[in-house]
């Protein structure tokens, strides 16, 4: 049972929101992961789509308060360019670590872009790769994969050996259907956002299943295709349930303690467009941004579609030393920040 | 099951569908006919791949912030879907109610509308008509946030009557007044904002942002109005029940769906000039869009089960359009179970043929027919379908190799292996010098050699030329 102190103690309140969409320089286009360094420098990742600007697809990199410090990466199949880029972690020397889901590979560099090497083969056996998602450096400095067309987590050196394998497609305990966000917690215990299976799941640093969370559905505790999961220092988990558009925190247990489903304001950068766009803004300061409708049929996705200030594709986490919480959403090109009571 | 009865079963799923492949089209023969009609007029619980899937790996088909977004998840759905003719009852409205994206400049809601159609694309024309008329998109598409109370704008009053329902002779120019009077204050929520943003094509600061259908009583013209000989305060909903009660509109819609599911009319422009290609067949339509109280399913149902549609006259006398072409064509090759980088690419081809969903090229839609043809996109249409069904590493590809080989033989003959082909892309019936011209092709390449268990790289070879070849004929590239 969660007490009142609990609940008072772990529940988040909203800060600012963070980042706008731009297909170039200052700005996210389509953004699905980010990481921070030791100093504080936000690196959020933007797939982009297919058929626009090649520097469209990038890594931006900025502080929380919005000052930017430039991109790097573009599309392409050369050293230092994404496919289908899809997650993002930086190591103790705040080198910067990619996945790419169409390449099937890993992709270094250094903190200010420089690239600095790649590895990664496509195919089934252990070590090799298919889609890879979801990374996070561990406790130890190797890397944690979601291997998710592999339907597995596999370990690796920071160069690419290979050290372990998880799971193997299916329901079961310890298995997985296209796993997406990994993290870990300060035990070094693995937390994977089972996507396809609508739950998250709890491994010891080994490999070895411990426990599952959470079951398909739009109630309290219940996920629609959890995308993204991190870990406070009080073992309480952060869940990006992305298919119910929507944040869940859970106590260590796995006992719901709050969601969010959003509260985005003006960030500065979108300060910075609609003061020089003012007929934009003029109208847009008419409108009414949180129309009432009765047709969305319990439908979250159709919702965030409609009220721009609701999450609408939150697809990762990443907390900072001081327990902020930064939640990237693809659909709305930004980052709304969250921190502890 | 006959040949002939096969065949006819393939002309089925060509029409109601995209063609078929050899196992599907023996599923539904060990139904029959009729019951094959009945299931795919059950539209009721469609099942494709999944949204989920498609919006993780193409985060544009989740927020529909570019311009063809939507229509790359609509080709998704029609590549996988268990219910193909309620993605042909979607292209079938779409190219009547066609609505665009260079006016609109925002996807979701055009992704809406096509979501819309299928939600009730085979019910009662009224319920249609009316939801049609209070689509976002529809609504910018025609002007009608401009048609006010005391200032209207024909635009959508003038088309639903032209374009939508009754064609062109069949109502006055007071009568298009009138109609637009009715469907005053029949408008989107923030307006101003939604057009601005439209208007410079802004998806600032944060993405699109979806419409909504609002009704501003404020705006609204309640006065008495006469339309089509009625007198009445009529609104936008009473005046498509005046829509639907004419013969016109019956016949209009009738002659829409004998040119999408039957034999090719002219371009719409033309019907009032030149009498329809089987009028009987309209008659028959027409009686049933009354007794069934303009039920589209019932329609839908006869004109499947029908003498004029069965008839051995009408096949391969339509063309398919690009999206048919091109979903047929990925529905053989089986080969799309999860989203995939290239996908886009497939969507571009459809476009270098000719056809751009949710892109028409006005708001008449596409002509159809021999439009469809020029020197380009045949080439465009014949090097598609050759490239994908000639890919032997396609699990449909793997599937008709395996037919192959089941013939346990060491040599098969050209005419068997060309049977085989044929059979494999939906029992396609072929010109007899068509055919000839296909054996002389297997003869001079070596013939099809066994090799125990497995077929040489050759043999492997000569089977894609062949079915390269098929995809290029006139009966491939047709419907």
């Amino acid at each position: 049972m969660v007490t009142k102190e609990e609940f008072n103690s772990q529940s988040l309140h909203y800060v600012r929101t963070v980042g706008m969409t731009t297909m170039r320089g200052r700005g996210f286009y389509f953004p699905v992961d980010s990481a921070m360094s030791k100093n504080g420098r936000i690196y959020v990742l933007s797939r982009s789509i297919e058929r626009v600007a090649p520097d469209s697809l990038r890594i931006t990199m900025l502080n929380e308060e919005g000052e930017y410090f430039g991109v790097f990466g573009r599309a392409g199949e050369n050293d230092g360019e994404f496919r289908w880029p899809c997650g993002i972690a930086l190591d103790d020397k705040d080198r910067v670590y990619v996945t790419d889901e169409h390449l099937h590979r890993v992709s270094i560099f250094s903190s200010e872009g420089e690239f600095i090497n790649k590895w990664g083969t496509f195919g089934t056996e252990n070590g090799l790769l298919n889609a890879p998602s979801g990374i996070t450096v561990a406790p130890d400095g190797n890397l944690l994969i979601s291997d998710s067309q592999n339907h597995r987590v596999q370990k690796f050196t920071q160069n690419g050996e290979f050290i372990y394998s998880i799971g193997a497609e299916g329901d079961g305990e310890g298995e997985f259907n296209l796993p997406w966000g990994i993290a870990t917690n300060s035990s070094s215990e693995i937390y994977v956002a089972d996507w396809g299976n609508d739950r998250i799941q709890k491994f010891s640093p080994d490999g070895k299943f411990i426990e599952q969370y959470g079951s398909t559905g739009r109630g309290d505790g219940q996920f629609v295709r959890p995308s993204g999961i991190t870990i406070n220092s009080d073992g309480y988990m952060y869940v990006a349930d992305w298919g119910n558009e929507r944040i869940q925190i859970l106590n260590p247990h796995g006992e719901f303690i709050q969601k969010l489903r959003g509260e985005a304001t003006d960030s500065e950068w979108a300060k910075d467009f609609l003061n020089v766009n003012v007929e934009e803004a003029e109208a847009r300061s008419r409108a009414n941004m949180e129309p009432e409708f009765d047709f969305f049929n319990d439908d979250p996705h159709e919702e965030s579609s409609h009220i721009e200030k609701l999450f609408w594709g939150p697809v990762s986490l990443l907390l900072d030393k001081e327990e902020r919480l930064f939640i990237t959403e693809t659909n709305r090109h930004r980052i709304q920040v969250y921190k502890r009571n | 099951m006959s040949s002939n009865e096969m065949q006819q079963l393939a002309h089925l799923m060509r029409r109601a569908g995209f063609g078929a492949t050899r196992r599907e089209l023996e599923q539904y023969a060990a139904i029959g006919y009729e019951a094959s009609v009945e299931k795919l007029i059950d539209t009721t619980n469609p099942t494709a791949i999944s949204e989920y899937l498609i919006r993780r790996y193409h985060p544009d088909e989740s927020s529909l912030l570019g311009g063809l977004s939507g229509a790359d998840a609509w080709l998704y759905r029609m590549v996988t879907t268990d219910t193909p003719l309620l993605e042909k009852m979607a292209l079938f409205w779409h190219g009547i109610f066609a609505t665009g994206y260079p006016k609109v400049l925002n996807a979701k809601p055009l992704s809406d509308q096509i979501r819309m159609f299928k939600r009730y694309a085979m019910g009662d024309l009224k319920t249609l008509l009316v939801q049609m008329a209070k689509d976002p998109a529809m609504i910018i598409w025609l002007d009608n946030q401009q048609n006010h109370k005391g200032a209207i704008n024909e635009n959508f009053g003038r088309e639903l009557l032209e374009l939508f329902s009754m064609g062109t002779g069949n109502y006055t120019e007071d009568d298009v007044k009138e109609c637009a009077r009715a469907f005053t204050g029949w408008t989107i929520g923030n307006c101003e904002y939604m057009e601005v943003r439209s208007a410079r094509d802004s998806d600032w600061p944060y993405g699109r942002i979806s419409w909504h259908y609002e009704f501003d009583d404020t705006d609204h013209d309640d006065g008495e109005k006469e339309f089509l000989g009625q007198k009445g305060n009529f609104n936008g909903e009473d005046i498509i029940d005046i829509i639907c009660e004419q013969e016109a509109t019956a016949r209009f819609i009738s002659r829409h769906m004998y040119h999408f599911f039957v034999a090719d009319e002219p371009p719409v422009p033309q019907w009032p000039y030149q009498a329809p290609r089987d009028p009987e067949a309209i008659d028959q339509l027409v009686k049933v869009y009354f007794d069934s109280k303009y039920d589209i399913r019932e329609m839908m149902r006869f004109l499947f089960n029908s003498n004029f549609f069965k008839s051995e006259k009408c096949w391969y006398e339509k063309i398919k359009s690009p999206a048919e072409l091109v979903t047929g064509v990925m529905r053989l090759t089986e080969a799309v179970n999860m989203p995939r980088y290239d996908t886009f690419s497939k969507q571009l081809r459809m476009q270098y043929m000719g056809q751009t969903l949710s892109n028409p090229p006005s708001v008449e839609g596409w002509d159809g027919g021999t439009a469809w043809i020029d020197t380009g996109a045949l080439v465009e249409r014949m090097n598609f379908a050759a490239e994908e069904l000639g890919n032997v590493t396609t699990p449909g590809s793997q599937d008709l190799l395996e037919r192959v080989l089941a013939e346990n033989s060491t040599e098969v003959t050209p005419e068997r292996v060309i049977d085989i082909c044929l059979d494999h892309v939906g029992a396609l019936s072929i010109h007899k010098d068509t055919r000839s011209k296909l054996i002389e092709y297997a003869n001079e390449n070596g013939g099809v050699k066994v090799n125990g268990n497995e077929l040489s790289e050759s043999a492997q070879q000569i089977i894609s030329g062949i079915v390269k070849l098929i995809a290029s004929t006139p009966e491939f590239q047709k419907a």
